[in-house]
């Protein structure tokens, strides 16, 4: 009798529990796994808006990803985004990093330079594009003058074939590092002072205590930021597609641009399927080491 | 039971958040699409910049005397391209009047993207310079008007090709271009700045350079020509101008010619109003690529063209509207803000040439101005192409390599 009670509730709750999740799943296999699915059936159809209009869409098989991973533009795109990311992240955390630890050591106006170092973060991607190109125009661009009157030599940044990947790099870093020391500046908050006060006493210089004490107590918030600022960089589309359409010479053609340009501009969706389930899969395994810590 | 209560609640405040969302439909789209109040809303899609602006000012007498109300979506060239095919796969289309390049009449027509505007009873008249309808129509049936006449020019520093030797008159073939754009470069400017930051800037750049030599890319049959002597020749010409200057952006490009800072480039009438006091101004090509060399026509159209698409809410009204816009003194009247009629009317009117005196220049250079290829793959095309040539011109090919892969991916392209 008790058992039976115990089974009851049990399933109640159950059932609850299901009523309560379901709005959630609901809402996630619409917005999310819908798109997801029609983009991987997508894939392997021929799929062109408007050429669907009067000859429909036939099957391909794995046409797309064939074409897709046998292009050579699709492997140098594929090649420049790893980069792109890897150097991003590199820098990203580490000057990040850097700030959050600066404004953590100061005294005085921590919310003054909090604010300060977080503008770049705030402004929208088109808008910092646009800052650097006029600062970095071959024609009136204020770097290009204060080098000339330093008598140094100058570069048509965005079309040199030896500037143009750098100086997105440099772009990425100058925007997205504070986004890095906001989540790292607040981890330094949570770090319990007593750790810091018994280092010192025990001897410990500024370099131990960063590496024996900070770095181990925000180790979770710095894997988390290389994560997000992973994921984020892998998808650069918007810097790239304003200040120089991938090239020159597919130089800082990023695989979001190479989808653009062969995909999506010329409506070709099933084309541009393929590349972005190929792109969501390389993200997958870039992220897999996080998520699968995060499960454990 | 409070339990279950709780659970009934969430999922119908879901459900009721869920149709609020997505039942916005019939109701609104006819009050928007149709009349309120008596006055009808219309709506017109357009590439932003003076394109747009010299219609938006058209725009107010027609709204009184037809009482309606126009909304004016000004877009990016890319952005325009692609809202007006997503536009054409809903039923209920959201534009009544849309702005279309030449090179994107063939895709558009294929799959139904246009009205047929003769059946809509408009039809193009004499006055309209005749090379720029040549794409307009499809089985005798007019589906686009050309508004706008966009035609690549020669813009020009004089100062800098007047120290060359030179002055904008004397400029006969693409030796004299190559010539000033050396010398303007031992006198320490740039000589030639070329667009780079795009592939279809990058080819439409080198098009009339092209058309110089003798070139196209492609055949009669539609099939591409890129790996010819007549296209080898045009890029090593284009080689020996790009290595006296730069690749610069539109803005840039302007400004570096107006200021002296650079020489020559390829642009447009709608970039820059030169005037006699003005540091640089725009002559035509004359298509020869030596002074002996037999003339091409050698300018390629930019047109910007009307257009109406299928699924227009108000066809017969944007019918009206485009009938209106294409009016001889409408159009007139939108020189003096920048507007680039293709029409003699404006053109060679003697008041308006006697003010603004390179309509001549562009007049000529709309007579013999030739369309980007009207096929529906030039999408494809101008990528592939434009990136070869971004390597040849970065080094990353040589030319002959360059060509014979941009030949072998679009012969590719068009047998699919």
């Amino acid at each position: 009798m008790k058992k039976r009670k115990n089974n009851n509730a049990e399933a109640q709750v159950k059932r609850f529990s299901i009523g309560m999740a379901s709005p959630a799943i609901i809402v996630l296999a619409i917005m999310t796994a819908y798109p997801l699915i029609f983009t991987l059936v997508y894939s392997f159809s021929d799929y062109n808006l408007l050429k669907a209009m009067s000859q429909g869409v036939e099957a391909t098989g794995l046409k797309n990803y064939i074409d897709l991973l046998s292009d050579s533009y699709f492997q140098q795109s594929v090649w420049n985004t790893v980069k792109f990311t890897i150097l991003t992240v590199i820098f990203e955390m580490l000057v990040g990093f850097a700030m959050a630890l600066f404004v953590n050591s100061l005294r005085k106006g921590q919310k003054a330079m909090r604010t300060l170092l977080l503008l770049p973060y705030l402004l929208p991607t088109v808008t910092v594009a646009m800052i650097w190109r006029m600062m970095l125009s071959p024609n009136y661009g204020i770097v290009n003058q204060v080098m000339e009157s330093l008598h140094l030599p100058v570069y048509n940044w965005f079309s040199d074939i030896h500037t143009a990947f750098g100086m997105l790099v440099l772009i990425d870093v100058w925007q997205s590092a504070p986004f890095v020391f906001l989540l790292l500046y607040a981890a330094l908050q949570s770090v319990p002072q007593g750790q810091y006060e018994a280092a010192r006493m025990d001897g410990a210089n500024s370099i131990k205590i960063l590496f024996y004490v900070t770095i181990p107590n925000i180790k979770k918030s710095l894997a988390l930021c290389a994560l997000l600022r992973t994921i984020d960089s892998f998808r650069l589309f918007d810097k790239v597609n304003l200040l120089t359409g991938g090239g020159p010479a597919n130089s800082t053609s990023t695989i979001t641009q190479y989808l653009y340009n062969y995909g999506i501009q010329s409506f070709d969706f099933g084309f541009g399927s393929a590349g972005a389930i190929v792109m969501t899969v390389i993200v997958l395994i870039l992220s897999s080491f996080y998520i699968r810590r995060a499960i454990k | 039971m409070k339990k279950k209560v709780l659970a009934v609640l969430l999922a119908g405040t879901m459900v009721f958040s869920m149709a609020a969302c997505g039942g916005g439909s019939k109701g609104e789209d006819s009050a928007e699409g149709g009349s309120d109040g008596g006055t009808t809303q219309m709506s017109i899609v357009l590439r932003g910049g003076v394109y747009a602006d010299v219609i938006k000012e058209c725009l107010p007498a027609f709204e009184e005397e037809h009482n309606v109300t126009i909304d004016v979506q000004e877009l990016s060239e890319d952005d325009l391209h692609t809202s007006i095919a997503l536009n054409a796969t809903s039923g209920d289309g959201a534009y009544d009047l849309c702005m279309v390049d030449g090179s994107w009449m063939a895709e558009f027509t294929e799959s139904g993207v246009l009205a047929n505007l003769s059946e809509l009873g408009y039809e193009l008249d004499d006055d309209i310079i005749e090379a720029t309808t040549s794409i307009c129509y499809v089985d005798d049936s007019v589906y686009l008007a050309p508004y706008y006449g966009n035609v690549t020019v020669l813009m020009l520093n004089k100062a800098n090709v007047e120290e060359a030797g030179y002055s904008a008159d004397t400029i006969q073939s693409m030796d004299d271009i190559i010539k000033i754009c050396q010398q303007a470069q031992a006198n320490g400017k740039l000589g030639f700045l070329y667009r780079g930051d795009s592939q279809n800037n990058l080819v439409v750049d080198f098009m009339p350079i092209l058309l110089s030599y003798g070139g196209w890319v492609v055949d009669e049959n539609n099939q591409p020509t890129v790996n010819t002597p007549e296209f080898t020749e045009a890029m090593n010409a284009y080689m020996e101008l790009v290595k006296t200057g730069e690749a610069q952006v539109k803005d840039d490009l302007v400004a570096s010619i107006d200021s002296g800072a650079a020489t020559m480039g390829i642009g447009w009438p709608g970039w820059y109003t030169p005037t006699e006091d003005s540091a640089a101004d725009y002559i035509a090509l004359s298509g020869k690529a030596t002074a002996d060399a037999e003339a091409n026509n050698a300018n390629v159209y930019g047109i910007w063209c009307l257009g109406i698409p299928s699924n227009s809410p108000n066809s017969e009204l944007a019918a009206e509207l485009l009938t209106y816009l294409m009016d001889p003194e409408v159009q007139r009247g939108t020189v003096e803000s920048g507007g680039v009629p293709c029409r003699y009317s404006s053109l060679q009117d003697e008041e308006v040439l006697a003010t603004y005196p390179q309509y001549e220049v562009v007049c000529q250079a709309l007579e013999s101005g030739v369309y980007r290829p009207v096929i529906s793959q030039w999408t494809q095309f101008y990528t592939t192409l434009g990136t070869e040539m971004d390597n040849i011109i970065n080094g990353a090919k040589t030319v002959e390599q360059g060509l014979a892969d941009a030949q072998t991916e679009l012969e590719e392209l068009m047998a699919e």
